[in-house]
């Protein structure tokens, strides 16, 4: 006996529902070729008007005691290869978007100088590129040349994720003259003296400035070397009701809310430090006269003076924090990185001067760098990759996309006297050395108790900054004692 | 059809514009944004309609990675995922709704405790065990796993038969059909509506899943379209504009399968056997 | 001659069928999940070897206020998000069931958002919450009400949200579609002709035949919804004052930015141990009102 069980709609709704059927296939045929033909050429993408350079930043933390940093003698054992094979090196970098451009053209040209390796580029926008190395490098799979940001190097480098570079420095093949490089930048790639990663791209803080709204309300443009009265002053000047509806619609400055490693700049400024420089303590230091008064000028900033607008989501990065962008903010304190966006920007005519100072002049350095993996099979040849990748044939490349690190590039391309390049360099000068440094605990620590209390002057304008930060500097020390 | 009266359906009508109103307007928000420059997207006061509309935001964001490759790449592995669960999910789902066996209700909760533990802690080992097998860069992680059964798929269609009723079965072993043929010649036919739903959400899934391509494609040439979208979110910068235009490309394809899939469970399939 | 029984052959068909998901089972889930058990009892940072210390993550947890912030966090969310999907997502499905012409664009339109990637969805809500430009404030404006900050008040992020989740209810409401769909017709005709009113056909004959899609969104839902990551991870990071810590982002945070492996994989089964716990309930209880009209039990 058959068994037979029937649809009891009659054929034509069927015919009807085939005929659907088939054009939807078709619609999603042709979605795909179009999809697929736009797809074409990847491999070198078209440098495309607006431009971004990214250094990859992320706050990670210790969370085991590292008591001497890993000393990893590594005999290269070049990975075996038939003859005529070509040795693959793999590259991962946290760099995204158009920000691939300069990788990918520096690797045609070495692989056109180089014709026995093939370079591989493996990019992963920053916020997952760590959770992907770490995967990897913890399953003994990472890449073999590695990128990463300054704060991450005491916890790669001090656990043995890169090699000591200083044999293929000094090598007589292959070797590299680190004083080409600009104040400053190989010093976040160093630990315990060595050098392990060296310098891709970096950026100290500055303050643009919008000229047309100065032009606008006649105010003159700031000047380096101004203080932070001068900023206050100018900042006040420039916020504005101008419709009288009680709202601010132009504001003074843009203020990157709670971020805690660009804050270190107003610690710094004010003359004080976050952590004591042997990194034992904090108590003195994040509590300390200094680091109360530059929290209780930023804070007054939002809600005293009212110049800066307050944020629209806590991200300091990648948020919608746009007031500078729209021409509806005066000043803006931060780093290179939206610059090129800020450039093409019809609402902003840009300038570009230098932190104003507080008791002192001071800046912080943000960087990334790339390294050897301390596990790759292909050390000789990943050398040779990347002291072109990031010596003085990269930079030249480099240029065009961020500010190079090596001197000679800087100064041939103008850049060292561009009025608003050279004043990213110049701030080279007045480096004050990041918390980090000091202590492999700090993101675990400080870090998160120093944003709360950002977080908290920002949000409650009744905060007690004294005992905030009192707060803040018992939570970290009981955190500090707990890594140990 | 005026079981409900008139004021009833016109008030369903009217309740069903208002919400899809409600739906829509974010959704216009994002075609709106991707039509903009950055710097005009949180613009204040903000502006609805783009002027003048940036369509270079589609073909940039489009040709700047190669998401023609990424779609390929994305649809191979969503395709064999699909079949994989079809036919596997299928007869375990079976198993555990009609079958009886000792066991069968505590490993149905471990069917259910499966889907409880927090993929960022099983990606080490799992990584691991994949590198073992030599799978890693390839699409073999992402698809081969299907196969085995997927733990949703499982509840999902479980539940389904149990709606089902008893009679057909009875009929088709009192014919002296087995578990097989039953499972062909019956139950599939009738479980139109929840097979389309397995295969819109197994698709969706694939096509969005975001933590596993990450971690197993390591060449830019293998990666998925979520793993292309997320290269407009640098650390220090969103590319809105671009993250908008190609979230929305990128989102067609799984509306086209659904209205695909929608269409089999919209003509009611009524049952013409086995009325008692 | 031996001949099997028939519940003994009803068994080894049974074991012979779920056979490829007990060894997908073996091979993918449970290995993984004793690893990371293992995992759990080390300090692990993914750089340099793990070493045992026993029960110290388990004991750091207790003492951990982010932990328990964390729990709080997503509990709340939890009993917020659950119901409201529940009644959202049945309520959007009646709406998707109705048989008028062109109800396919309306049922794209709902499902539409929850096909969205990951970013991009938390993205645009991130735009629609914006205090000054955002969608939002500036229609509340419009009848005279002041928004508050949402994103960036901690009083408020979590129900934000929460908001932006009801976007997605598509998702659960295709999925209650396609069990409403299985309602045979022939049982609301039969009702309408014994006198039963539109409500009480509802109350009595659909959901009734519904329940086992409810018990399925019920629990799929819980532990979804347990899981929350991405949505905290885009917009708010957790913050403002750690408002919005969901677990599984605690447990990321810990996993892929303190290097403390160990302490991420604890809390990982902790978080299996609760959503386990809180499934069993809602399993145990199933019997009492879930009604399968096709069960040999």
């Amino acid at each position: 006996m058959g068994l037979s069980y029937q649809l009891s709609n009659g054929d034509t709704s069927m015919q009807r529902s085939y005929l659907r059927h088939a054009l939807l296939v078709i619609l999603f045929a042709v979605l795909a070729g179009i999809l697929a033909a736009c797809g074409g050429a990847a491999r070198t993408p078209t440098a495309v008007p607006v431009e971004r350079t990214v250094v990859v930043e992320r706050t990670v933390v210790v969370a085991q005691t590292v008591e001497v940093p890993h000393e990893v003698v590594v005999t290269p054992t070049p990975a075996p290869q038939a003859a005529g094979a070509k040795i693959v090196l793999r590259v991962g970098t946290g760099d995204s978007g158009e920000g691939l451009t300069p990788h990918l053209k520096i690797i045609e040209q070495f692989e056109k100088d180089n014709p026995d390796i093939q370079v591989q580029l493996e990019p992963v926008g920053s916020g997952d590129y760590y959770t992907r190395i770490l995967i990897q490098i913890a399953a003994g799979d990472p890449p073999d040349i590695l990128q990463i940001g300054d704060d991450a190097v005491p916890n790669f480098v001090g656990k043995g994720a890169f090699v000591d570079l200083a044999p293929f420095i000094t090598s007589k093949e292959n070797p590299l003259d680190t004083s080409i490089y600009l104040p400053g930048v190989l010093e976040p790639g160093q630990w315990g003296g060595k050098q392990y990663l060296l310098p891709k791209d970096f950026s100290p803080l500055a303050v643009y400035y919008n000229k047309k709204i100065f032009d606008k309300y006649k105010i003159p443009y700031p000047k380096d070397g101004w203080t932070w009265d001068d900023f206050l002053k100018t900042a006040q000047a420039l916020t504005k009701d101008t419709n009288g509806d009680g709202k601010t619609d132009v504001w003074g400055v843009q203020l990157p809310g709670p971020w805690t490693t660009g804050f270190e700049y107003w610690v710094a400024a004010a003359g004080g430090r976050l952590i004591s420089a042997d990194g034992s303590t904090f108590t003195g230091y994040l509590d300390s006269p200094e680091t109360t008064k530059a929290v209780q000028f930023y804070a007054d900033l939002y809600n005293k003076y009212k110049v800066a607008p307050p944020p629209a989501d806590l991200n300091a990065f990648g948020g919608g924090n746009s007031e500078f962008d729209s021409g509806k903010a005066a000043l803006r304190l931060f780093g290179r990185w939206p610059q090129s966006g800020l450039k093409t920007n019809p609402n902003i005519d840009l300038g570009v001067v230098g932190p104003p100072a507080g008791v002192k002049r001071a800046n912080v350095l943000f960087w990334g760098g790339f390294g050897i993996s301390a596990i790759s099979k292909n050390q000789p040849a990943a050398w040779r990759f990347l002291r072109y990748y990031v010596g003085a044939q990269g930079a030249e490349v480099w240029k065009n996309w961020a500010l190079p690190t090596v001197k000679s590039v800087a100064e041939a391309s103008g850049q060292a006297s561009d009025p608003i390049e050279g004043v990213w360099i110049g701030e080279l000068n007045h480096l004050a050395p990041r918390a980090y440094i000091s202590t492999p605990y700090w993101g675990a620590t400080a870090d998160p108790a120093l944003r709360k209390v950002l977080e908290q002057v920002i949000i409650d304008p009744a905060t007690d900054v004294a005992a905030a930060l009192k707060t803040a500097t018992q939570d970290a020390q009981k955190a500090l004692a707990e890594q140990k | 059809m005026r079981r409900y009266g008139i004021v009833g359906r016109a008030l369903a009508l009217a309740l069903l514009f208002v919400v899809a109103a409600l739906f829509l307007i974010p959704l216009l928000w994002m075609i709106s944004s991707s039509l903009k420059p950055d710097y005009e997207i949180f613009a204040v006061p903000p502006q609805l309609i783009p002027n003048p509309p940036r369509w270079a935001n589609y073909s940039e964001a489009l040709t700047f990675l190669p998401f023609g490759r990424y779609t390929l790449n994305t649809l191979v592995i969503s395709a064999v995922t699909i079949v994989g669960h079809l036919l596997s999910c299928t007869v375990v789902a079976y198993a555990f709704a009609r079958l009886r066996a000792p066991g069968r209700d505590a490993l149905f909760l471990v069917v259910l405790a499966t889907m409880m533990l927090p993929y960022p802690v099983t990606m080490v080992p799992l990584y691991i065990l994949f590198r073992a097998l030599g799978w890693i860069n390839t699409f073999l992680p992402l698809t081969v796993p299907a196969f085995f059964g997927s733990p949703l798929y499982i509840f999902l269609l479980r539940q389904f038969f149990l709606t089902l009723p008893t009679d057909l079965e009875d009929a088709a072993r009192i014919d002296g059909a087995n578990t097989a043929q039953i499972i062909w010649h019956v139950i599939l036919p009738l479980s139109r509506p929840a097979l389309a739903t397995v295969a819109i959400f197994t698709f969706q899934a694939s096509w969005n899943d975001f933590l596993a391509p990450l971690i197993y494609l390591q060449n830019p040439q293998n990666y998925t379209v979520t793993l292309g979208l997320q290269f407009f979110r640098t650390s220090y910068t969103t590319n809105w504009g671009y993250l908008m235009a190609a979230a929305l490309i990128t989102m067609l394809p799984v509306v086209i399968v659904f209205l695909l899939a929608q269409r089999l469970f919209i003509e009611g399939i009524a049952m013409t056997g086995g009325k008692g | 001659m031996p001949r099997l029984s028939a519940s003994r052959r009803e068994a080894l068909t049974f074991y012979l069928c779920i056979s490829p998901w007990l060894a997908g089972l073996l091979l993918f889930v449970l290995g993984p999940m004793l690893v990371s058990l293992g995992i759990s009892f080390t300090r692990w940072d993914l750089l340099s070897p793990p070493i045992f210390v026993g029960l110290r993550n388990y004991e750091r947890m207790l003492g951990d206020p982010l932990f328990w912030q964390a729990l709080k966090v997503t509990a709340t969310y939890t009993l917020l998000y659950v119901p409201t999907e529940l009644v959202g997502g049945l309520a959007l499905a009646l709406l998707m069931n109705q048989r008028i012409p062109g109800i396919v664009v309306f049922r794209t339109i709902f499902y539409l958002p929850s096909v969205i990637s990951g970013v991009a969805f938390v993205v645009v809500w991130m735009w629609i919450f914006h205090p000054e430009a955002g969608l939002l404030n500036v229609a509340l404006a419009q009848i005279g009400v002041v928004g508050p900050r949402w994103l960036t008040d901690p009083h408020t992020a979590l129900s934000a949200l929460w908001m932006m989740s009801l976007w997605g209810l598509g998702r659960a409401a295709v999925i209650y579609l396609a069990g409403l769909k299985g309602v045979p017709k022939e049982l609301h005709e039969a009702a309408i002709i014994d006198g039963a009113n539109p409500w009480q056909v509802f109350r009595y004959v659909t959901i009734p035949l519904i329940t086992p899609t409810i018990f399925f969104n019920l629990v799929l839902s819980m532990i979804a919804t347990f899981q929350t990551f991405t949505s905290a991870f885009v917009a708010t990071n957790g913050g403002p004052l750690d408002s919005t810590l969901f677990f599984v982002l605690y447990l990321y945070r810990q996993a892929f930015e303190r290097f403390s492996m160990g302490y991420a994989a604890a809390l990982a089964w902790v978080l299996l141990l609760i959503i386990l716990a809180l499934t069993l309930l809602v399993v145990r209880f199933a019997d009492r009102w879930v009604y399968y009209e096709g069960t040999r039990r």
